[in-house]
Parts: structure tokens; C-alpha cells; sequence
């Protein structure tokens, strides 16, 4: 195993049981993802992509193979990952900050040495707060916050931890179209402001360009990864990029990829 | 929103008073007995001779209803919060639940009294049995619809399920909580008085139970007024509590 790999997934299976029958969600998923690049998932819904995303967290237990994270086989809950999705569940009860202080909280009664106090890590989730541009919304509640403004506190708490693994899966599928940009835009700085590795789920093809060093198109029934795509485009990468001929033949190409994926499946 | 509020009280005030004023007109107006129909200008007067007793009564139902609530609360939220973090204890209690909540209480107030006699026990088990099944589904339901999305944010910090149940689960049905005692409070004061009119020497119940075999239509009519205002008096009171602790889910 190279020494920068920071998730590896060998011979990767996972089944469950409905109504007596076996579903093989995922099958045959060998891959390494290097340290601090960020993959993209892509393909037809039912092809197994959330369920890779849990398997890696530990979230979900694989029925074949094994996956390493950091050199350590997973064998349950990894507690390095922040994790955001599509809802971004934000507790309505609690102000943007207290939202921001929950994984603390729990970290804290856990005698986690990431929590050392809560002073520190206000002063962290400010800093947060002011890096996605919500600079002083500490104590708005988030019923008072937009789809867009949600989603970012939902990337903070993902982020305020340090985590070495950020999983994302469509996190900013509700989102109107500019400001899903804005938030694959707000993405790439923050990678830049901090070191991690990155997992995405998506539909959108165009957001896996922008995102993602390597792109993987999964097949459905059973989820299996169908084809290989590195994106060359340099970094930082630009909105611009996207309606280039590089990216708009490799979104095309892979169109046509998902395409009979999902005829099957109709 | 004055305004709006002003015309929410005012408007049924008016109506009310309206009802009474025709009910008041009738009565001499088609030569009904008083007996069958009082004035209520009649049962104000009856109210007002018989004020110490029907204060008294009013009290002994009152006391009845709050503690069989108050033993409903506990145990709902108890079975609520096991219905609600264990599929095992949800697939075994709940179809039991359903099946007793089916039975009618008052039913049950004749064995009541074999076991506890007359008096204020069988009122309180009433009123208890009456309340707490609205407390423990709702608790329960508002464990077991939290997001799985959330559940996996906070397993992948490392929180248990004790941990997770006590930061999410707890304070996310509180709002179905506070919701469900305006229906318990109700409940419970329905169970208490049905109690009293059968197996009672105190409360209105008791009180209505007398003035009927006394043909008193007066004060039977009196201690409706008294039970009308006490209910919705107790639902006022929860309804206010329950805006005051779950803000955030109104807001929305």
C-alpha cells in the first residue's frame, strides 16, 4: 500500500436482506484515494454511492473485503470524518454557534484531546463561520437562514473537528443553481485553508469536474464502478473551466456512460 | 396581530353572550319548566347561593385531575422514550397499547372501585388511565422520526446512542411533548369527572351526580359551566407552557 493513500477499498462488497432476498448494493469496489485529493462518485440512483459513503465511514460494515483508512483497517464508526449531506439537519433548537458547539459537546464528554475548551473552539467556529462568509451569525437560529446559508453551517460543523475524511453526499443537491456554484467555489477555499480528504456523492457531473481529482461512474444492480476518470484540469479551478472543451467532452463522456446504467434499471 | 388577537376573544365573547341573552328570552318566552330548563340568569343565582360547595368540589376534581396527569406524564414519557429508541420494546408494547387505549375508561371505573372503594383513588386511576397514552405516542414518535442523516453526523463524531438520544433525540420531541399534555390535561379531566359521577362523595362529578337525583337542573347546569370553564382553563394553561418551551417549532 503506497504510504500517501489515505482510504483504500479492497474487493468491496456489501448485501442486505429484504423480504428474504438478497440486494448487492455494492460489488468488486477496489480503489485508493491519495491524501488529500478529493473523489467523486457518480451514476444512476440505487448504483450504491451513499452506501460506499457509509461503508467508509464505518457507518455501514462491508460484507466482503476490506477498507483501510489511515493504515487502519475500518471496523466500526470512524471518528476522524465529518460527514454533510443534502438536509443539512441543523438542530432548530440550538443557535448557529451551539450547532457549531455539538460535535464539541460530544467530543468534550467523550475525553476527546480535539476538545481542549470551549473558548478555543468558539473561536474556531467563528473563524469558520467567517471563511463561508456567515461572519456573525453565531447566534442566529437556523430557521432565520436560507437553503445556501444552512448548507454552510452544515459544511462548518462537518469541518470544525479537523476531520481527516470530509464525506459529502449531494450536499448541495436542494440548492438553487448559482448558489450550488458559490458553494463548490466556497469548497476549493476551504481546502486550501485545511487539509483534507475528500469523498463526494453526487448526481451533478459538472460539480464532480469542478471538485474532484478523480472521478468514479458506478453502474447500478449491483453498484460496481464502471469507469475511471482523472480530471486534469489545474487547479484552482474556475467556473469558467467547466464550459471548456477538456471539461465538456469528459461530462459528455460520461453521459453517455451513465446512460444505459440507467436504461437497465428502468 | 392585536388586533387579530382582540377579535380571537372577543368575537366568541360576543357570541356567547349572544346564546346566552336567546337562551335567557326562551325559557318564559315558549313556558318551559324550570326544572327541565333553567334560566341561566337562574343558575348564575344558584351558582352564586352554593359558591362554598362548588369550590370545594371544584377543587377535590381538580386536585384528582392534576395528579392522575402528573402520574401519566411520568409514565408516558417513560414508555415513550423505551417505545421510541427500541424497535424491540415498539413491536412488543405498542400493539398492547393500541388494544388497551381502545378499551372505554369508564368501563374500567367499576373495577376501580371493587379494588379502591369509593372516593378519590378510582378518579385519580381514571384520570391517569385516560392520559397517558396520548403522552407516550407522541414521545414515542418523536424518537423514532429522527434523521437518519443526523444519527449518522453524530456516529461519525463518536456519539453513542445514549449520547445521541439525550443531545437530539430528547430535546427534537420536546414540541410533541408539550403537545400531547394539552391532550393528557383534557384527557385526564375527562377521566376524573366520569369517576366522580359514578364512585365519588366529592368533586363536580360527584356534585352533578347529586343535583340530578335531586332534580336540581339548576346547579347540575352550574357545575357544567364550572367543568367548561376548568377544561378549557387547564388547556389554556398547557397550550401557554407549550408555546413557551418549543418556540422554535412555531416559528417555522
Amino acid at each position: 500500500m503506497p504510504a500517501d493513500a489515505a482510504i483504500q477499498l479492497r474487493d468491496v462488497a456489501f448485501e442486505y436482506l429484504t423480504n428474504g432476498r438478497v440486494t448487492r448494493a455494492v460489488e468488486d469496489v477496489s480503489l485508493e484515494v491519495t491524501r488529500g485529493a478529493t473523489v467523486a462518485f457518480v451514476g444512476p440512483s440505487g448504483c450504491g454511492k451513499s452506501t460506499l459513503l457509509k461503508l467508509v465511514a464505518g457507518l455501514l460494515t462491508t460484507s466482503r473485503g476490506t477498507i483501510i483508512v489511515d493504515g487502519r483497517p475500518v471496523k466500526g464508526p470512524l471518528e476522524n470524518v465529518g460527514m454533510a449531506f443534502q438536509n443539512p439537519v441543523l438542530l432548530p433548537w440550538r443557535t448557529v454557534l451551539d450547532n457549531l458547539l455539538l460535535p464539541f459537546e460530544i467530543l468534550r464528554e467523550n475525553g476527546d484531546p480535539r476538545a481542549p475548551d470551549r473558548a478555543v473552539w468558539k473561536d474556531k467556529a467563528s473563524a469558520l463561520l467567517k471563511t463561508v462568509g456567515l461572519a456573525g451569525a453565531e447566534h442566529r437560529q437556523p430557521r432565520e437562514l436560507s437553503g445556501g446559508m444552512r448548507q454552510r453551517v452544515s459544511l462548518c460543523r462537518a469541518l470544525i473537528h479537523e476531520p481527516r475524511l470530509l464525506l459529502l453526499d449531494e450536499p448541495f443537491a436542494a440548492l438553487d443553481a448559482f448558489t450550488r456554484e458559490e458553494m463548490w467555489e466556497l469548497h476549493q477555499t476551504l481546502r486550501r485553508h485545511r487539509e483534507f480528504t475528500g469523498v463526494l456523492v453526487t448526481h451533478d457531473l459538472r460539480e464532480a469536474v469542478f471538485l474532484a481529482q478523480t472521478i468514479y461512474v458506478m453502474s447500478a444492480d449491483p453498484g460496481r464502478i464502471a469507469h475511471v476518470h482523472e480530471v486534469k484540469l489545474p487547479t484552482p479551478r474556475t467556473l469558467a473551466q467547466l464550459y471548456g472543451a477538456e471539461a465538456t467532452a469528459l461530462i459528455r463522456l460520461m453521459r453517455e456512460q451513465i446512460r444505459p446504467s440507467r436504461e437497465a434499471v428502468a | 396581530m392585536s388586533g387579530l388577537v382582540s377579535r380571537r376573544v372577543v368575537l366568541p365573547l360576543l357570541l356567547f353572550a349572544a346564546v346566552l341573552a336567546v337562551w335567557e328570552a326562551a325559557v318564559p318566552l315558549l313556558r318551559i319548566q324550570q326544572i327541565v330548563l333553567p334560566t341561566p340568569s337562574g343558575i348564575a343565582l344558584t351558582m352564586v347561593h352554593t359558591a362554598g360547595p362548588i369550590a370545594f368540589h371544584a377543587r377535590h376534581t381538580l386536585v384528582t385531575t392534576l395528579l392522575g396527569f402528573g402520574f401519566a406524564v411520568g409514565l408516558g414519557l417513560l414508555l415513550g422514550f423505551a417505545i421510541g429508541a427500541s424497535a424491540t420494546v415498539h413491536d412488543a408494547i405498542y400493539p398492547l397499547l393500541v388494544g388497551f387505549n381502545s378499551i372505554p375508561k369508564a368501563a374500567m371505573v367499576p373495577l376501580l372501585v371493587m379494588w379502591f372503594g369509593i372516593g378519590a383513588v378510582p378518579a385519580v386511576l381514571t384520570a391517569f388511565l385516560l392520559a397517558f397514552f396520548p403522552v407516550a405516542v407522541n414521545v414515542a414518535v418523536g424518537l423514532a422520526t429522527l434523521e437518519s442523516e443526523l444519527r449518522d453526523v453524530l456516529r461519525a463524531l463518536g456519539a453513542s446512542r445514549w449520547q445521541i438520544f439525550r443531545k437530539v433525540g430528547v430535546p427534537r420531541t420536546m414540541p410533541l411533548f408539550f403537545a400531547s399534555l394539552k391532550v393528557a390535561i383534557s384527557s385526564a379531566f375527562v377521566g376524573s369527572v366520569i369517576s366522580e359521577t359514578v364512585a365519588s362523595n366529592a368533586g363536580i362529578g360527584y356534585l352533578m351526580a347529586v343535583a340530578g337525583s335531586d332534580f336540581n337542573t339548576r346547579l347540575a347546569f352550574g357545575g357544567l359551566f364550572v367543568l367548561a370553564a376548568m377544561g378549557v382553563l387547564l388547556y389554556g394553561v398547557f397550550a401557554i407552557i407549550e408555546r413557551r418551551m418549543t418556540a422554535w417549532a412555531y416559528t417555522e
